[in-house]
Formats: C-alpha cells, sequence, structure tokens
C-alpha cells in the first residue's frame, strides 16, 4: 500500500468515519467557507490571513479538521478552554459562526512553521509516536481527522505547551483523551515527540 | 525530586527489577483502542465522532424510518447538540443530558414550537438528568449535581449543589441516572477501560439517597449500563450493557439484564453475555458463577435506553412491554443497531425480541443515532438522537 492508503486504512478513525457518516447523510448543516473568510478577518491578526500562524506559541489552524476547530471554539466559547485572547472573542461567535470558521479554516493550505529541530531528538520521537499511539487518532502522519487536530508542522511552543499541559492535567480536554494518554509521559518523551511532530510536513 | 521520580524506581524494584519499564508500562493506549489484539492492530475501525453542530429538522432523514402500521415519526425538536437522556419536569418541560456538548437543556412545547434553552454549559459529560419534586438532578462525570427549582429559572437558573464526588477517571463514566421505586438515584459507573480487571469502584450500577447521601453498589460485574428501567408491575430493575470490543464482528453481544435484587454479579470482565469466557480475563472463572443475561440484545449495537410501556397511546399488545434504543455499532464491519427494538417479557418462555423502527442507517451510511426513549404524558414516544442532536415523536394512529 501507498503510504497514502495506509493513512486511510490504518486510522481513518475518527475523523474518516466522520467525514464519511457526515457528509454521506443530510445531517451536516450548510456552512459557508466564503462566509467563514470574512467571519475569520478578525483571527488574521495573531493566526495569519489564512490561519498559518508566525509568532511563536500561537497555532497555526490552516487546515484543521473542521470539527476539530470547530469544537474548539465550543470550548472557548463555553468557558471550558481559556485563553485571554480567545475566550472573549468565541463568545461573540454565534452557532453558525462557529461552523463557518471552522470550515473556512480547514479548506486554507497548511505551510510548515520554522522550527530549529533537532535531528536526533526527532528520531527519537518518531518510534514514541507510535508507541504512546499518538498515530491513532491523530492518523499516521499526525495530520488529525474528525474531531482531532492536526500535530505535523505545528508551533513548537504550542505542541510543548499543549502535551505539558496534558500530562500536569491542566490543558483543555474535550472527552478526557488525551489527558488520560499524556500520563505515561516524561518530559523528555514530551521535548522528543514534539521535536518529531514540528518537523512533519503539515499538509498531505 | 519530585515524589513520582521517587516512586518510579520503587516500583520497578517492588516488581522484580526492570521487569516494568516506567514509560512503557505507562504508555496508555486512547480508552477506545484498548484491549485490541495485534491481529486487528491495522483494523480501520474506531468510534464515530460527536458532529459538533446538531442538524436543522428539514435536513434530519426521518422519513427513512420505517415503523409498524399507524405509527409516525416526526421531527419533534431540533438544535440539541449531542442530545442524550431525558427526563419531564412537572410544568412539561423536558431536559436532556449531553456527553462532549458540556451542556443541559430544557426544551420548553410553545404550543407546536418547541424552544431550546441552555440550563446548564461547560459540564463534564452531563449525560444523566432525572426530575424529581421540583428539582433536576444531573450527573456529570466528576459529581452528581442538584439544581432546585429549576423550571421557575430556566433562564437564569440558580447554581447547583454537589451532592456526591464520583471517581475521576473518565472513560465509560458518562452516567445514565434514574430514580428507583424505593425513591434512591441510581447510576452507573462504568469499567475505566474496554476490558481489565477494574477496581470495586466501577463496573457496577449504584444507588444513593436523593440528599447524596447512602451511597451503596447494587449490581457488580456490569461493563457499562447507560440505560435502565424498573418493570411497572414487578418494579424490578432491568438494564442495557454494552459488551466489551475488539473480539470480532459477531461477539459479545451486547445485553439485557434482570437485577430484581441487589449483590449479584453480571460477569465482567471474566464472562461475557452469559457464555463467552473472555480471553485475557476469563481463565480460571466459568459463566455459571455469574447471573447470566436475560437476553442477547446483538453484537456491538451500543443498547441504550430501556423504558417499559405504561400509556395507553400504543395498541395493548405494547402495554409493558421494553423499548430499547440501539444507537448502533462502531467497532464491526458492517453497522448494526441503528434501530429501536421491543422486548415482551413472556413467563416460562424466552422473551421475545423485535424490530419497532429501522432504517437510522443505509448500509454504512449513518441515518441517525437513536439514544434515549421517554414518554409522553399521552403515551406517545420521545427519542432523542445524539447524532443530529434532535428529538423524535413517535405516535400512533389506527
Amino acid at each position: 500500500m501507498t503510504s497514502r492508503s495506509v493513512a486511510l486504512a490504518v486510522l481513518s478513525v475518527i475523523a474518516l468515519l466522520g467525514a464519511l457518516t457526515a457528509a454521506a447523510t443530510t445531517g451536516t448543516p450548510a456552512v459557508d467557507v466564503e462566509a467563514g473568510r470574512r467571519k475569520a478577518e478578525v483571527c488574521a491578526q495573531c493566526h495569519g490571513p489564512d490561519g498559518n500562524a508566525t509568532a511563536p506559541g500561537t497555532p497555526s489552524i490552516a487546515g484543521m479538521p473542521a470539527f476539530y476547530t470547530h469544537w474548539q471554539l465550543i470550548m472557548y466559547r463555553d468557558g471550558r478552554r481559556r485563553d485571554p485572547q480567545m475566550t472573549p472573542f468565541a463568545e461573540r461567535l454565534g452557532e453558525g459562526d462557529l461552523a463557518d470558521v471552522a470550515a473556512f479554516y480547514a479548506a486554507q493550505r497548511a505551510t510548515a512553521r520554522p522550527a530549529s529541530t533537532d535531528p536526533a531528538r526527532v528520531a527519537a520521537g518518531r518510534p514514541l509516536a507510535e508507541k504512546f499511539h499518538c498515530t491513532s487518532c491523530h492518523g499516521p502522519r499526525l495530520l488529525g481527522q474528525g474531531q482531532v487536530p492536526r500535530l505535523a508542522g505545528q508551533d513548537f511552543d504550542y505542541l510543548m505547551k499543549r502535551l505539558s499541559g496534558y500530562k500536569a492535567k491542566s490543558a483543555s480536554d474535550l472527552d478526557g483523551m488525551m489527558t488520560m494518554v499524556a500520563q505515561g509521559l516524561t518530559a523528555a518523551d514530551i521535548e522528543s515527540l514534539v521535536h518529531f511532530m514540528a518537523s512533519l510536513p503539515p499538509a498531505p | 525530586m519530585s515524589p513520582s521520580r521517587l516512586a518510579r524506581p520503587l516500583t520497578v524494584l517492588l516488581l522484580g527489577g526492570g521487569l516494568l519499564w516506567p514509560s512503557a508500562a505507562q504508555a496508555q493506549q486512547p480508552a477506545w483502542k484498548q484491549g485490541q489484539p495485534p491481529s486487528m492492530s491495522t483494523s480501520p475501525l474506531a468510534p464515530i465522532p460527536a458532529p459538533p453542530s446538531p442538524t436543522p429538522a428539514a435536513q434530519i432523514p426521518v422519513d427513512k424510518i420505517k415503523l409498524p402500521p399507524g405509527f409516525k415519526i416526526s421531527v419533534w425538536a431540533d438544535g440539541i447538540s449531542n442530545a442524550r437522556s431525558m427526563t419531564f419536569g412537572d410544568r412539561g418541560t423536558v431536559f436532556l443530558g449531553s456527553r462532549v456538548a458540556g451542556n443541559v437543556y430544557a426544551v420548553v412545547d410553545r404550543g407546536g414550537k418547541r424552544e431550546v434553552k441552555v440550563v446548564a454549559k461547560g459540564l463534564m459529560q452531563p449525560s444523566g438528568v432525572l426530575f424529581k419534586d421540583g428539582a433536576l438532578y444531573v450527573a456529570e462525570i466528576p459529581r452528581l449535581l442538584k439544581f432546585e427549582n429549576i423550571e421557575a429559572s430556566l433562564d437564569s437558573p440558580p447554581a447547583p449543589k454537589v451532592l456526591y464526588e464520583y471517581p475521576k477517571e473518565s472513560h465509560h463514566n458518562w452516567r445514565y441516572l434514574a430514580l428507583g421505586p424505593d425513591g434512591k438515584l441510581y447510576f452507573n459507573m462504568g469499567a475505566p477501560c474496554n476490558i481489565c480487571d477494574p477496581p470495586d469502584t466501577h463496573a457496577n450500577i449504584s444507588r444513593i439517597n436523593l440528599d447524596g447521601t447512602g451511597f451503596e453498589y447494587y449490581a457488580r460485574g456490569v461493563r457499562n449500563s447507560v440505560g435502565f428501567d424498573w418493570h411497572p408491575v414487578t418494579k424490578e430493575l432491568y438494564f442495557t450493557n454494552h459488551g466489551r470490543d475488539w473480539m470480532g464482528d459477531d461477539v459479545p453481544n451486547d445485553t439485557l439484564h434482570h437485577a430484581p435484587r441487589p449483590g449479584l454479579h453480571f460477569g465482567y470482565p471474566h464472562c461475557h453475555q452469559g457464555d463467552i469466557q473472555d480471553p485475557d480475563f476469563g481463565a480460571g472463572r466459568a459463566c455459571s458463577e455469574f447471573a447470566p443475561p436475560l437476553l442477547k440484545l446483538g453484537p456491538h449495537v451500543a443498547a441504550m435506553g430501556i423504558r417499559f410501556y405504561t400509556g395507553s397511546m400504543f395498541p395493548s399488545e405494547y402495554r409493558h412491554r421494553a423499548f430499547i434504543a440501539l444507537k448502533g455499532s462502531w467497532n464491526r464491519t458492517q453497522k448494526s443497531g441503528y434501530r429501536i427494538m421491543t422486548v415482551e417479557l413472556r413467563p416460562g418462555a424466552p422473551p421475545r425480541y423485535e424490530v419497532f423502527a429501522d432504517g437510522f442507517r443505509d448500509g454504512d451510511k449513518v441515518l441517525g443515532r437513536p439514544t434515549y426513549i421517554q414518554w409522553m404524558p399521552d403515551g406517545s414516544m420521545l427519542v432523542s438522537d445524539d447524532y443530529h442532536g434532535a428529538i423524535y415523536r413517535i405516535t400512533y394512529q389506527p
């Protein structure tokens, strides 16, 4: 199998099923990518006009699965994920806005973030992504799917902050899954994983 | 040095030195994948994610649902993201819980139109709801909450009182909540895994007084029951149970159980569906040690809400039958479930198990996921769908 077909077959998991079921049924409300572009203008200052951010610590959301971005916006709006900049913004968005903004970012192409990853750390992190089952939900190339975010090529500092936060049980978590699986990680594991994730190409 | 760094070498030492390399021992799988044998490691099967948006009524394919002659189904309310179990308030409000949406809803019937209000948000999978004497009880993963005098203040609900704190493990601990004939609140405390030897605090159904005191275990060896009801005549407990994953397409079945008294053990993790020993936890244990299921409901069907029919709208043959919502499988190559079934209990004969509502899938396409059942005062049926975020109403007219 090609790596693409492996990617689809092995862990089509959450996203593939989600995408298939959502697309196949009439079950997903119509979303408006163009409306999403307008509604996302206010996000551009930090996340970039197309969702590719440049400031260290700020995540790129271009090419993120729509379910992921949508759920995160819901969590900000409802106070389940907190951030001094994101919270007031998300509180002003209505239900339809969340879906449109999420769809807009899902339709953008992710570009790589500059990261000075250490090849030795990258090599150490690669097997850890299998061992700690990151690929089970995030997909074989960590591109994310469904409600699960893309990690490949994400901002280094942001990845460090999130993964360390899950280990510390202080990061927001939609369903408790990340907090649970992060408990087995050592500080060295986290660092190696982040080097590896940041080094991966962010788009298929 | 942090306590955890102190503890690790000690653990290794106690276990015989180096047998458990700390990080290897702690590389925990995501909960849904736990127990997957190496032979299935390339399986594409995985849980179906909850959509973040509810589906507008006009886009829900309710016309695809097939019912016995005389029955009709329609969308009664929409816009209820992740809608789960339901309970009726004294003034006719329908309250619903949810899982990842984190919301508790109130649906108010305004003469042919339903208004949906969020009465609590940001909770951790508040799936269990129960209305009693003016108060709404909500079971989320970590806590049992009570909202006093809720129907008088749907737009500015009171801060809840915490009645009880549950164990913190999140997996299989989204809860169903129901009021027993003894006036106690019953809830599940599911296994914190797909398959494992759970601590005593898990894999059970338990009960507590309405004031949060008097906690006690009621049924043990229950992997995860997210639906139960008491027979309208015998007042005995019947509950659905989800069978374990990753044993193949056709076993084990989800099951219906009868627990007429406290203290029974229903087999988990040693024995599944009354006649299959677990490959990892069954050794040395016989299925005959445990209370057998009353009925096998089908493999991986996700048997959810169960309610006995006591109304008068449906034909008389449905009286006292149990209706069971099968939300539908993920851990099966071809989808199963996606139906509402009925169970007729027959003294001296096996229960009769029949399809009531079918067509919540078209092949592998999900058209809906029937999750919980609630009777309306007129005897019609409400069915929640946590995929579309909607409530259906099923009526009968001869």
